[in-house]
């Protein structure tokens, strides 16, 4: 991870790896840092890994005030870091973002991939409330096996604050409305297990962007990257390298 | 020295297995157990005791703001206000506070305030706050990393809609107002302004940059709040801000009687039942982004010195209503006992602390409205005219200047 300026701030990335560049968008709880299934992907491709605003030791997210401001800053760092279209995936809140890059910068989306994502909200099945919801019952959604939990690294004090500017009180900005502008192939990627946010929540997203294709992966919860690496990766290479 | 008249309208019914059954006092209280007409009956006997201190002598008549919980059952301050504004004569009627963040668009507080002004002859004063989590952030569900931000703008637009003359505009990232132009203008030409916080740095900051009277309200007892108390005089010194004691407003709950022992057997019922069913979800105290890091760092420090005088075995049964009367007296949590005991407390906790403002609970829990009288007319008759020679050298800026002259054309009428 290095800190690179961006704008008048700093953000802290990871980025690995040569060839057609994948943004990856964390999500609401920290960086995955140096985590197998990035560096797995950055073997046959660059990885661009930045940490969100307000997160860590990146800079406070005191002036992005909205999802829109979020996604400008994306796109800052895809016109300075790269210069053109990339391939984005995000993970939950990172989906969410990345959904919405989609929708606004067609031009720099190649293509999409959705991973346990934010962004909508079904009255008919109301999501549990992830700042509230108990240790037990917390660790339970998240993970198929809570033996995986070590995998993934706690975060800071300042990454909920951060995340609550677009999961608080209900993590929805208006996404579904805009879904239809999302142009990029897509591929939206579930564990079945996520008792964060249900698949059903994985269907409609990908009933929301035209030619958008939904897979689940078993024996994963929240985090498939890390519960099920081996079929995430290749679900992630296979759509990626097929176009 | 001033004395205002206070309780948290809390919920007189619940359940007796309300605290074993770990339900939260607060957002999701499950409402099946709130009866309208107990709740209606409970507002008209507060209503009743504020009117009562009135003619008591009492200096101020407190009300807040607090939603969806038993805890205490005032969503609306200024509704209880208008009631009080209209049926008393002399007190201050103490709006501690509105919730500035949760009126959209926040001129709804300057224009209420404002007519409760008008109402009461220039009574008021304004209190504004961020609002407990379990407030702002869940029942009202601000993101906690906007709240501050929200309330200063609101700050803002409140006090410019009070001061200008003219319709102006205000542009701000919450509220766009093409036409503010506030019908009624208030009686009193600058409200007094209290904030009450809970230790964050930023309110202090806040209080000291502008003059206004700082609360310290809590139900923790004075170790508690000792340390923090103490910081925040040496930090308003290190800011070379005004030390004086009437900028300082402080809660206490008060059992007075005519013996100690018609104190124990009058109120130790409803004190436990407090504390016992003053239980929160404690996800719900402590939302991510609500307190910055610098504000929960020193909070942490103030209440590391804090225990070291209260066990934990104490403070946990103090919270859970299973400590015996006394001891909730001798830990600082409630001042017990005759007028001659309440009195010598009062004044040592005053003086220690530095307060000028008392805002005095007395009425608390379950308490029955004849205790509640009972304490009102003894803490207002044979404490309150004791203790006021405490800091009468300093000048209290932070009151209605013409509650004297109100007062006394009251009181001709009355002859009259």
């Amino acid at each position: 991870m290095t800190a690179r300026a961006l704008g008048a701030g700093s953000v802290l990335v990871w980025d690995a790896g040569k060839g057609r560049p994948l943004l990856f968008l964390h999500g609401y709880d920290t960086h995955p840092g140096e985590a197998g299934f990035l560096t797995r992907l950055a073997q046959n491709r660059r990885v661009i890994a930045p940490e969100h605003p307000g997160y860590g030791e990146s800079s406070a997210a005191g002036p992005l005030h909205d999802i829109v401001d979020q996604v400008l800053h994306c796109r800052l760092m895809v016109e300075q870091w790269v210069g053109g279209p990339v391939d984005v995936m995000g993970h939950c809140l990172g989906g969410m973002i990345a959904a919405e890059f989609a929708a606004l910068c067609p031009h720099l989306t190649r293509r999409l991939v959705l991973v346990d994502s934010y962004g909508l909200w079904l009255d008919d099945m109301p999501l549990p409330d992830p700042f509230v919801i108990r240790p037990a019952d917390l660790l339970a959604a998240k993970f198929a096996d809570p033996a995986a939990a070590a995998k993934v690294p706690a975060p800071v004090m300042g990454n909920h604050a951060a995340a609550t500017r677009f999961l608080w009180p209900i993590p929805e900005r208006g996404l579904s409305r805009r879904l239809p502008f999302v142009q990029a192939p897509t591929l939206v990627l579930h564990g079945a297990q996520d008792g964060l946010i249900p698949v059903a929540y994985a269907e409609a997203l990908a009933g929301g962007i035209a030619g958008a294709r939904c897979s689940v992966l078993s024996g994963a919860g929240h985090f498939p990257m890390i519960e099920a690496e081996d079929a995430f990766v290749a679900a992630v290479e296979g759509f990626l390298d097929a176009g | 020295m001033k004395f205002h008249w206070f309780a948290e309208a809390s919920y007189p019914d619940l359940p007796a297995d309300f605290r074993e059954a770990k339900i939260s006092s607060w957002v999701d209280t499950p409402k099946r157990l709130a009866d309208p007409h107990v709740v209606g009956e409970m507002c008209r006997m507060f209503i009743r005791l504020m009117q009562q201190a009135d003619r008591d002598g009492y200096d101020g008549l407190a009300v807040n703001e607090h939603h969806q919980t038993p805890f205490a059952v005032t969503p609306s301050p200024n509704l209880l206000a208008a009631a009080l504004a209209h049926t008393t004569e002399r007190a201050a009627i103490l709006i501690i506070g509105d919730s500035l963040a949760l009126y959209n668009p926040p001129t709804r507080v300057a224009e209420e305030m404002a007519w409760i002004d008008c109402l009461s002859q220039g009574r008021v004063i304004a209190g504004f706050v961020f609002g407990t989590p379990m407030d702002s952030v869940f029942a009202y569900g601000i993101p906690p990393v906007e709240l501050r931000e929200r309330f200063e703008e609101a700050r803002l637009l409140i006090l410019k809609s009070w001061a200008e003359q003219e319709p102006f505009a205000f542009n701000g990232r919450f509220n766009k107002l093409r036409y503010v132009n506030l019908w009624p203008k208030p009686i009193q030409p600058k409200f007094p302004i209290w904030v009450p916080g809970s230790g964050s740095v930023e309110t202090w900051d806040l209080t000291i940059d502008n003059d206004y009277c700082y609360g310290h309200l809590s139900f923790s007892g004075l170790h508690a709040a000792k340390p923090m108390v103490d910081a925040y005089w040496e930090y308003v010194a290190r800011r070379g801000g005004d030390p004086n004691p009437h900028r300082m407003a402080f809660t206490q709950i008060l059992c007075v009687a005519n013996t100690d022992a018609e104190a124990e057997a009058t109120y130790s019922e409803a004190v436990k039942y407090f504390y016992r069913n003053r239980y929160v979800n404690p996800a719900f105290e402590g939302p991510p982004g609500y307190r910055s890091t610098k504000s929960v760092q020193a909070i942490m420090g103030h209440r590391k010195i804090a225990e070291s005088s209260v066990s934990a075995e104490d403070r946990a049964k103090a919270a859970a209503g299973e400590l015996d009367f006394w001891e909730y007296d001798r830990l600082g949590y409630i001042i017990a006992g005759s007028p001659e005991r309440v009195r010598q407390r009062v004044r040592e906790l005053c003086v220690d602390l530095r307060i000028g403002q008392l805002i005095a609970c007395l009425h608390v829990g379950n308490l029955s409205e004849e205790a509640g009288a009972m304490n009102t007319r003894l803490f207002g008759h044979e404490v309150m005219p004791h203790l006021r020679d405490l800091w009468i050298e300093h000048e209290d800026r932070w009151t209605p200047q013409g509650l004297a002259e109100i007062a006394a054309k009251a009181a001709r009428g009355a002859a009259a």
